[in-house]
């Protein structure tokens, strides 16, 4: 059963992220697999995302936090870094990784990437093409997208 | 409280000690120990510093190196190689490094309670199961553990500044806050030179002369230099005030001598040790900044320590106040826990970046995965262990016989 051995680092954070979630963000463990979170991030204030509620799925390696935990929006979103599986270019995620940094800072992490994307590090590359040709346009997509895909409902 | 460790008073003239210059980082201590060290069985506040030695440039020739097999690449005899940086092979004892010895849990995961999803991620590039090893197999990483050495006096740096002399217009003097446990003198000097065992030479003795004052023991005392005695800036030039001269010259120099040291418990290594009036001195660098104003600061560059011989230079570890402040069992005090298990105290300091972040248990894991400072990123090049509350570390310094030094405990 993967619960059992947990290690007291993961109950700790998950303990954590029940007690005082961060603002915008909640976190919160499966039942069945305590390294599988369901997280739902709001789109921050002041970004086409804004008004938006994303679901994320979060899994933590058996390495971790030696690893990454791994992240995927499940909700659909018009972003540069992310592509249409809800992969996410983030290097805090991969290379930049450091065990010092949890689920939390992961997810904040993440909810910034909305505020600030950067389509000169894209995972999606048409809406990288789009962001740098028609940055207005590209951002009325995004805000269209939230509307459909991310209303809470 | 008594000298422990007298037999290491002159160990700066042992050979291992000078094949150890060439890469040895500056000492390591902490400064923002006194507060937070109440309870320790001196409760008149004596300073604990925790130090590694930096050996003192050279005027001794260094001793011929040992003869050496060709395997130990760092001039370093095979018993003592465990004691110094470098990229020898780990002792037998520790198990061989793997890049990624996780990687056959992976697809267990993937099989195990969550969506098949899962399979895809990893973005064009697939996880890999554990952060790489920037090199390959990663280096053997120094662990060392702290001993604790007692520093009689302290300048607390960030106190250190020039006033305005009001009986001398145009002259400054410079005042700061100090802690003493003994009595001892005050030297302040300007422009000013290191030399051997904690000398200082003022370089512009006939421009200005240095003065010394005896001062009483006592905590947060403050001190200020006599009227008159002061610094005339616009007697010198701005270059010669804001940055450190020609062959470590620095614009300002106060040098904190304890008259005497508790000496009357050498029982340590039974050496001999020399009973030396002043075998307890702190020097503490600084150079002017000047202001938009026209105002100069004072921004202290260096504080050096000498104890019985031996000379340190004193560096802050970010993150030990917190983990030492007191003991937190319910794990609420984040700040405190190491930021990778979460749950033990951190004990253990990174080098060069001196961030204590870890518990020693998880650094030795860490320093098998990678050689990133989990905090700034930087290359690990050693680990230094600070066991705070441990009265008890003799058996460490037994296997430990480096340039640290326990004066006390």
């Amino acid at each position: 059963m993967a619960n059992s051995n947990l290690p007291r680092r993961i109950i700790k954070e998950t303990q954590r992220l029940l007690s005082e979630p961060a603002p915008g963000i909640s976190a919160s463990p499966s039942e069945d697999n305590m390294r599988y979170f369901n997280v739902m991030v709001l789109g921050p204030t002041q970004s086409p995302y804004e008004g938006g509620v994303f679901k994320l799925e979060l899994f933590l390696p058996e390495e971790y936090p030696m690893a990454a935990p791994k992240v995927r929006f499940l909700t659909k979103i018009y972003h540069p870094n992310i592509d249409k599986l809800g992969r996410i270019c983030l290097d805090i995620l991969k290379d930049k990784w450091s065990p010092a940094l949890q689920i939390r800072t992961v997810l904040l992490s993440i909810q910034a990437l909305l505020s600030a994307p950067n389509p000169d590090d894209p995972l999606s590359e048409n809406i990288a093409k789009h962001w740098k040709a028609n940055e207005v346009e590209a951002v009325e997509t995004a805000k269209e997208w939230t509307r459909l895909y991310a209303s809470g409902a | 409280m008594g000298n422990t460790g007298s037999n290491r008073g002159r160990r700066r003239n042992h050979p291992s000690n000078h094949s150890n210059t060439g890469e040895q980082i500056n000492g390591v201590t902490t400064q923002s120990l006194q507060e937070s060290l109440p309870q320790l069985e001196n409760s008149a506040g004596n300073r604990y510093v925790f130090a590694a030695a930096t050996p003192y440039p050279p005027p001794l020739p260094p001793p011929p190196p040992p003869p050496q097999p060709p395997q130990y690449p760092n001039n370093i005899s095979p018993p003592q190689y465990y004691h110094y940086s470098g990229h020898y092979p780990p002792p037998q004892s520790m198990p061989t490094p793997l890049p990624a010895p996780f990687l056959n849990h992976h697809s267990q995961h993937n099989n195990f309670h969550h969506p098949p999803h899962h399979l895809n991620w990893g973005g064009g590039v697939r996880y890999p199961a554990a952060p790489m090893p920037s090199v390959a197999p990663t280096p053997y990483i120094e662990h060392q553990k702290a001993v604790t050495i007692r520093n009689d006096v302290n300048l607390k740096k960030e106190t250190l500044r020039v006033d305005p002399d009001d009986e001398n217009p145009g002259m400054f003097l410079v005042g700061f806050t100090f802690d003493a446990t003994v009595a001892g003198s005050i030297s302040v000097m300007f422009f000013a030179k290191e030399g051997f065992d904690c000398n200082l030479t003022a370089t512009k003795e006939n421009l200005i002369q240095p003065i010394t004052v005896s001062f009483k023991e006592g905590l947060g005392q403050k001190f200020r230099q006599p009227p008159g005695t002061g610094i005339n800036f616009s007697a010198f030039e701005e270059i010669q005030l804001v940055k450190v001269g020609e062959s470590e010259v620095y614009p300002l120099a106060v040098k904190a001598d304890a008259s005497c040291c508790s000496e009357n418990e050498s029982s340590g290594g039974g050496d001999g040790q020399k009973k030396v009036g002043s075998r307890n001195s702190q020097i503490t660098q600084a150079i002017m900044e000047k202001k938009e104003s026209g105002e100069y600061h004072v921004r202290v560059v260096k504080q050096i320590l000498w104890v019985n011989g031996v000379r340190y230079e004193l560096q802050e570890i970010y993150g030990i106040g917190n983990s030492i402040d007191n003991d937190c069992e319910d794990g609420t005090d984040q700040g405190k826990e190491c930021v990778i298990c979460l749950s033990e105290p951190r004990d253990t300091t990174v080098l060069p970046c001196r961030h204590m972040c870890m518990c020693s248990e998880c650094a030795n894991v860490l320093r098998l995965q990678t050689n990133r400072c989990p905090i700034c990123r930087q290359p690990v090049e050693r680990l230094l262990e600070i066991k705070v509350n441990n009265h008890d570390d003799k058996p460490e310094e037994h296997q430990n016989s480096t340039p640290e030094s326990s004066i006390n405990e």
